[in-house]
């Protein structure tokens, strides 16, 4: 018998999703809400319709990519999917996704669903569906978290996995992970990085989730890849990472991403040690479901970064790349990745305080930002722009870098071009979140108008390392 | 070179909001000036001596690690009182702030001891009082204004006159959002809610405190540094402040 009231709710969330659409917006939260609010069984229903698996993914950061790079896999090897959209991570932009990958009466079938899920909403979401599997990114504290958000959300995490037949795909470098361990009847799966060249023996300042997330003594560490992920053990309770069943080794980041996992070559376009742990993971999601090697590898190689995501540009023959930045660990892995960079680079760095970038700015001062006075930063310029151009530029003023080359263009028409004109072999052009669309229209236009180098300013190329 | 040795009392435990860019700003501004500084991290596990310091510094943090710390200071606090009395910088942030009262009230109703150097106390209340902030106080005489954030649960309130608000509340709540007050200055003691962090972008007040340690040491400071960045970054966070 038809469900009408069903049918309803995919009806209505269609046509809001044409409709805003139209509009030139995203929409991709509000079709879902209102669905769900005609037709609340209307996630669990279409939750049935995947015939292979579900899987959710989740963590502080790279979340988004890693749930691409699984869909794209997904696409070359010839599955059919439904993969939610950047940011509609929580409840309604996930049944958003799903209604607008059915039929009218909700009965389309699929083989997988991919759905980057907000760490918070993985409760909420797997009560309605239920996932084969959960992997697990990072889990970074920022400042947002000072009041044991994150444990909170950790524990909720845990606690609705537990006596599930869900399994957990987790990073064997993050000991924040390690409470899933402890956890009864689930079965879990490990990914992590050997040793690599970009290690450092001494971890920053910044505080971060470096005390035993089951005893809460200090762990120590033999090698930080970055932030709180490395090869650590617990002086009390004598635990060490878990043995990956998924690791990377001869990683190099000099051209892209290559490095070898297990016995597969992987070559990316993607740049920076926090991709090669998204690939990683995607990668190894990928082998559980059973995905042959070589499309995994052919996806990955012919995957490109998106809007915001180490996005790269072309303009007067320089490369530019565009770079979301979120929070100090997003923004120290983004400063990590520039300095790998042997090129000679003006960098712009575009703060705002709108809602949605946090109105509290302070947790520039939590990132590590001296990196960017070491020599092998090679940086000209620094142009300071947005609404709090004046905090960035004081923040980069008293990391050592010489005041002189820093540069204060709170617009950022204006600061974008100043990056690219003034004397450079690449141009970095770091955005949070509100100022990130306003900069990629910018970097787009001008791509487009001048893309190679005008005549007079064609130079010999400068120093490589 | 004389140096000077900044406490940097828990790292681990009160450490909020970048709270740590007040030590970063310090340090650069006293290199600036010439002078050799040394932060030093004190932690739980470490016997307390304060007379090896010239100034303290202690940021926020949540209640459970507030306790922590709080018993662990009782033990010297009659030092650190004689220590403040005589002049010694300190630099208090949020919860380190409401830790230098009579009691700071939970909002479950538990009444938690402070360590009873100045005559105040703070009750949390629901609702956080979070935003951009603008006061003007006088630092040496002189009318300045200062610029920070704030996101604190707690309403502080004075018990006896005889202690000085930091300044006047401009734009923002302060040590309660009703009586306009914001912080505590004493001597050369500075407790207050404002994050941002408050030093980097208010140079009069890292310079308050590097010319307190510099007086203490008999050291006189000629040069002036050139505060062009800091002063556009005061003022693109007044201007919208006041425009807010």
């Amino acid at each position: 018998m038809l469900n009408l009231r069903k049918i309803a709710a995919i009806l209505a969330g269609k046509l809001i999703a044409a409709l805003s659409r139209m509009a030139g917006n995203q929409g991709t939260n509000l079709p879902g809400k209102i669905a769900l609010e005609i037709y609340p069984q209307l996630l669990h229903e279409l939750g049935q319709n995947i015939e292979k698996d579900i899987f959710l993914v989740t963590g502080t950061n790279g979340k988004t990519t890693t749930a691409n790079m699984i869909a794209e896999i997904f696409k070359a090897s010839g599955n059919t999917y439904v993969h939610n959209q950047a940011g509609a991570n929580m409840l309604p932009g996930i049944t958003t996704a799903l209604l607008e990958h059915t039929d009218i009466t909700g009965q389309k079938k699929l083989d997988y669903a991919v759905l980057e899920t907000d760490e918070a909403n993985v409760p909420l979401v797997i009560a309605e569906i239920k996932p084969r599997m959960i992997l697990i990114t990072n889990f970074f504290r920022d400042q947002l978290d000072r009041y044991g958000e994150l444990d909170s959300t950790i524990n909720l995490i845990k606690k609705s996995v537990s006596n599930t037949e869900i399994e957990l795909l987790l990073n064997a470098d993050d000991p924040l992970q390690l409470t899933f361990q402890a956890s009864s009847s689930t079965k879990y799966w490990h990914y992590g990085l050997d040793v690599t060249n970009y290690d450092s023996f001494n971890g920053s300042e910044s505080r971060e989730g470096r005390y035993c997330i089951l005893c809460g003594q200090e762990l120590e560490y033999t090698r930080y890849h970055y932030s709180q992920l490395g090869k650590y053990h617990c002086p009390q309770c004598d635990i060490i990472n878990p043995a990956p069943d998924f690791l990377a080794t001869d990683l190099h980041l000099e051209n892209g991403i290559d490095m070898q996992i297990d016995s597969m070559s992987i070559t990316s376009p993607f740049q920076g040690l926090h991709n090669a742990y998204n690939i990683l993971a995607a990668v190894s999601l990928a082998k559980l479901a059973g995905i042959e090697e070589e499309f995994i590898q052919s996806a990955i190689a012919n995957y490109q970064p998106t809007a915001g995501r180490m996005e790269k540009f072309k303009i007067l023959g320089k490369k530019v790349v565009l770079v979301l930045v979120k929070n100090p660990t997003g923004l120290n892995q983004s400063l990590a990745t520039l300095v790998q960079d042997p090129a000679v680079k003006n960098l712009f760095i575009a703060l705002n305080d709108n809602a949605a970038d946090g109105r509290d700015i302070s947790w520039i001062w939590d990132a590590d930002v001296e990196v960017i006075s070491s020599d092998q930063a090679h940086i000209n310029q620094i142009i300071c722009s947005g609404k709090r151009s004046g905090d960035m530029a004081v923040r980069i003023k008293y990391s050592g870098f010489e005041p002189a080359p820093i540069v204060v263009k709170p617009s950022l028409e204006e600061g974008i071009e100043s990056a690219i004109r003034r004397e450079s072999e690449a141009c970095y052009i770091l955005c949070t979140y509100t100022a990130l669309f306003a900069s990629r229209k910018i970097l787009l236009r001008m791509q487009k108008k001048y893309p190679e180098l005008e005549p007079e300013r064609k130079k010999a190329p400068g120093k490589m390392l | 070179m004389e140096k000077f040795i900044i406490a940097h009392m828990y790292p681990d435990l009160m450490n909020l909001y970048g709270d740590r860019g007040n030590l970063l700003c310090l340090q650069k501004r006293m290199e600036w000036y010439g002078l050799n500084c040394e932060i030093k991290n004190i932690s739980l596990h470490e016997d307390l001596e304060f007379s090896q310091f010239d100034m303290i510094f202690m940021g926020g943090g949540s209640d459970r690690e507030q306790n922590l710390v709080c018993g662990h200071l009782l033990k010297r606090t009659d030092q650190l009182m004689k220590l403040i009395e005589s002049g010694l910088p300190a630099l208090f942030i949020c919860g380190a702030y409401q830790m230098l009262g009579s009691y700071y009230k939970a909002q479950d109703g538990n009444v938690i001891d402070g360590l009873g150097i100045f005559p105040f106390h703070t009750e949390c209340r629901q609702g956080r009082l979070i935003g951009n902030i603008l006061i003007e106080t006088e630092i040496n005489g002189r009318k300045t204004s200062v610029v920070g954030f704030e996101n604190h649960g707690g309403r502080t309130y004075f018990t006896d006159p005889i202690i000085k608000s930091l300044g006047k509340v401009i734009k923002g709540y302060g040590n309660n959002g009703e009586d306009k007050t914001e912080g505590l200055i004493y001597k050369n003691l500075i407790g207050t809610y404002l994050h941002g962090p408050l030093l980097p972008k208010n140079p009069v007040l890292a310079d308050f405190f590097i010319h307190n340690m510099t007086d203490r040491k008999g050291i006189k400071l000629n040069r002036v540094l050139d505060d062009t960045i800091e002063k556009i970054a005061h003022e693109q966070v007044k201007n919208k402040i006041l425009a807010e």
